[in-house]
């Protein structure tokens, strides 16, 4: 073992020598910097580098960075983005969406709902009662989104009325922090806000089909769906039938059951519809083809879309009342005095259909001898699926 | 469950959180190699360094039940497109549309499907309510769930893991919100929070002992401070007053926090002094929001005075104004508020020394500081016994963090949010938020496709 040097023993004016023997000249210059940090010193005497002062390198690396090129981030400037991708921007890229991930070049920061906005979709929908399918056309806001708003604002208005803590402050800063859609100024166009007429992409048209087609005949969708839906091809007069794919949209909605079927039994499933019936606003493509026969006709053309309009409204409406009607009807509610529940009585139905074939099935109601319940089934959620609103 | 998601920078882990840890990390990124190695490491790296972002708190085996290979995804769709052609143009020539110059008539952005691996976990609660800027990580909104600070539908969720459906209105509550957004407390305001309680504690325990004899003093008290007031120079005290709002409307974000609040309580104290005019003396020991809303009032009547005023000389932005066309309905409207403030008006000018004062001392701009200090003081109130810094302000580095996906609809106001629909991939974008790019997502996606259990 070599012989080890006693940390009491040794004077100041030695020490410099010892830590660091290589370069003394450096070591002497630093001479009165390290008599502050003796102690330090001795307890790392074989070390030859610099006491890292309760930092890794790491640590410092990021403090540097965060005190220099990140200290952009730190506060938000009101009214403008401050993503990570600001660093690398150079020149003037900034009129494309910013995308708060510099690696991602497929996430966007979207824009939210502006205040002034929200509150002209909850007055449209509520106050000038106008159907929420066409604010939707009108703002270019999904109809989902309609609802979600005026469900919202309705439960806001509440709240104040309530008195209960509202986060003012709060909304102000994400507002100024996070790309908004302003609501137009009087007179102006309002930009959409979203894409409206999105067509989720089916699962039957994921397979890649080979089905060779004469190329003296047109193609169209009705029967590309068709053929996804493996439905054999249609009568030349059920075909002769159809002019244009929208015709079939507006069949649908007047008379729902019109969609043929495939298969048998559990495999049965409806035919897969053109494009013109499955996007959200079936009737701006009808609009479109009226603005195409009669190009000189705007206001015959907006007329006609009008009574359209009104007509399927009518429709919907009144199947949505048959519907409540018919589940009514089905349903007892019993509601005893001086009780602090309804008792809604259904009447089950047992048949093949409903109880299984073994008069087992897992989705039939009721304990039934053999059938674990089931809570005790492997795999079963256990927690809420859904929460009744 | 145990936090094991810390921001270490020897791992360098980009995790669901808004620490500047994590900023840092996510900023020094870069996609492991794939040189040398083979493709089964390449996946699993890409795995694991999504996993490490993507529901760290769900355990493997639960995610592994939650994927799914199917990845939704919409098409936007153009109606002038559709109505002009019924697709038979599309599927001309060989079947794709018959090309121009070479080059094929319809060309899309390609779908980033792999992007959307982990759209099964934004579902989780917890994830939504850290994507609507509820809190600040992941594992922090698990927390207020667990704790009973969130509803859906109404009811009180405790399952973090409860799978949002589409529809689904979830509500946090907005003290928690403020507290995870907002900055944390000093020392100092620690401390005062702790005197202001026991001082509460211990004057509620003499009150009653004495409930009596200390509203007599009290009132005495506001009695004196109404006498002193109206001593000085009205004058004087409303350039105070807008002195006060400048310096608290100007307040950076280096100031200290006892500094700003000294600022604050003086604004206070001189707004107090102004309304002390009004000739109503209830106002004083009424609440902010009764303060809050006279000053308003009083603005208000003094600002339907000013029109008068800038008919001789018109500014550029009355000018734009008059364009509109609809300054005579606000002018109309003006009119009505002053008719209802009317009296208060008049109180307010007799003890401001008239008019033609008011109007040269205060341009447009002032008004406006004025305003909006006003706001400030009530929305944002200085509240000691509050969890959070106060007044609240957003926590550092968050802007950097701060996006909503189109999937959620937030308002910030009730800090409540609707689940409107599952995430999507449209051509060219994808709506899960995700910090990695395509060499990341494809191998993870890849990874998951094949069964390993």
């Amino acid at each position: 073992m070599p012989p080890r040097i006693q940390s009491r023993s040794v004077s100041n004016t030695l020490l410099p020598y010892l830590t660091a023997p290589s370069s003394s000249s450096s070591s002497l210059s630093s001479l009165p910097s390290l008599s502050s940090t003796s102690s330090q010193c001795l307890s790392r005497q074989f070390s030859a580098t610099a006491a890292p002062q309760g930092q890794t390198k790491l640590r410092r690396q990021m403090f540097e960075w965060l005190n220099n090129e990140g200290s952009v981030f730190k506060h938000h400037v009101p009214g403008e983005a401050n993503y990570l991708t600001r660093l690398k921007q150079r020149g003037p890229e900034t009129a494309e969406k910013s995308r708060p991930f510099p690696n991602n070049q497929s996430f966007f920061s979207e824009p939210i709902l502006s205040e002034e906005l929200r509150n002209e979709v909850y007055n449209r929908v509520v106050e000038q009662k106008k159907s929420v399918r066409i604010v939707s056309v009108e703002l270019g806001i999904d109809m989902k989104r309609i609802a979600a708003v005026v469900r919202l604002v309705e439960l806001e208005k509440r709240q104040r009325t309530q008195g209960k803590p509202l986060a003012l402050p709060y909304a102000r800063a994400i507002h100024e922090m996070v790309p908004t859609t302003p609501l137009a100024e009087k007179g102006e166009r309002q930009t959409y806000h979203e894409p409206i007429n999105d067509l989720p992409a089916h699962p039957l048209t994921g397979s890649q089909i080979f089905y060779p087609v004469p190329e003296s005949r047109s193609f169209n969708r009705v029967e590309a769906g068709r053929v996804f839906s493996g439905a054999p091809a249609m009568e030349h007069s059920e075909a002769a039938e159809i002019n244009h794919p929208s015709d079939l949209a507006e069949k649908i909605i007047e008379d729902p059951n019109s969609i043929g079927w495939v298969g048998k039994g559990a495999n049965a499933r409806q035919i897969l519809q053109p494009a013109d019936v499955r996007i959200p606003h079936p009737h701006m493509v009808a609009l479109e083809r009226d603005r195409l026969a009669n190009p000189n006709e705007r206001l015959a053309v907006a007329d006609l879309q009008s009574k359209r309009l009104e007509r399927q409204d009518a429709i919907e409406q009144a199947r949505r009342e048959r519907i409540q009607a018919r589940r009514e009807k089905k349903l007892t509610v019993v509601s005893p005095e001086e009780s602090r529940f309804d008792y809604r009585i259904k009447d089950t139905i047992y048949t093949k259909e409903t109880t299984g074939a073994d008069g087992r099935g897992s989705k039939a109601a009721g304990r039934r001898y053999g059938v674990p319940h089931r809570d005790r089934t492997r795999g079963e959620v256990k927690i809420p699926t859904r929460v009744e609103a | 469950m145990r936090n094991r998601a810390s921001n270490t920078l020897s791992k360098g882990k980009i995790r669901q959180s808004w620490s500047k840890y994590n900023l840092y990390n996510l900023q020094r990124f870069r996609s492991p190699p794939t040189a040398n190695r083979t493709f089964f490491q390449q996946k699993w790296s890409a795995k694991a360094a999504s996993r490490a972002y993507h529901g760290e708190q769900v355990r493997e085996r639960q995610w592994k039940r939650m994927f799914n290979h199917r990845i939704r995804s919409v098409i936007p769709m153009n109606a002038a497109d559709l109505a002009a052609d019924d697709g038979s143009l599309v599927s001309s020539g060989r079947g794709s549309g018959l090309d121009k110059d070479g080059k094929s008539a319809y060309q899309t952005r390609p779908i980033p499907y792999s992007h959307m691996t982990f759209a099964p976990l934004e579902r989780r609660l917890d994830v939504a309510i850290f994507r609507a800027l509820f809190a600040s990580s992941a594992r922090q909104a698990r927390q207020f769930v667990i704790h009973g600070a969130v509803t859906v539908n109404g009811q009180k969720m405790k399952h973090p893991s409860y799978l949002l459906n589409p529809g689904d209105l979830f509500q946090v509550d907005p003290d928690r919100v403020l507290y995870a957004t907002g900055h944390t407390k000093t020392s100092f305001e620690r401390r005062e929070g702790r005197l202001a309680r026991r001082k509460a504690k211990s004057q509620k325990s003499q009150e009653a002992e004495d409930a009596e004899a200390a509203e007599a003093e009290s009132k005495e008290t506001a009695k004196e401070d109404i006498k002193e007031t109206p001593k000085e120079d009205t004058k004087e005290t409303l350039k105070a007053l807008l002195a006060q709002a400048k310096s608290v409307m100007s307040a950076g974000k280096d100031t200290l926090a006892p500094q700003r609040k000294q600022e604050l309580r003086g604004f206070q104290q001189a707004v107090r002094r102004v309304l002390s005019r009004s000739e109503s003396s209830t106002i004083l020991a009424d609440s902010l929001e009764a303060q809050f809303s006279q000053l308003t009032l009083l603005l208000k009547a003094k600002r339907s005075e000013k029109p008068v005023k800038k008919e001789v000389k018109p500014r550029p932005e009355d000018a734009f104004a008059s364009d509109n066309g609809d300054t005579e309905a606000v002018s109309a409207k003006r009119d009505t508020e002053a008719a209802v403030s009317d009296k208060l008006s008049e109180a307010f000018a007799q003890a401001t020394l008239g008019n033609d004062v008011d109007a040269s001392e205060l341009s447009d701009e002032e008004f406006d500081t004025l305003q909006r200090a006003l706001t400030q003081m009530r929305d944002n109130p200085l509240d000691n016994s509050k969890t959070y810094s106060t007044p609240w302000q957003p926590r550092q580095y968050m802007s950097a963090f701060a996006f909503i996906p189109r999937y959620l609809e937030v308002n910030q106001n009730i800090c409540a949010a609707v689940y409107l629909r599952h995430p999507v991939a449209r051509p060219g974008s994808a709506e899960v938020p995700t910090p990695f790019g395509e060499s990341i997502a494809t191998p993870a996606y890849g990874w998951y496709l094949r069964r390993r259990w």
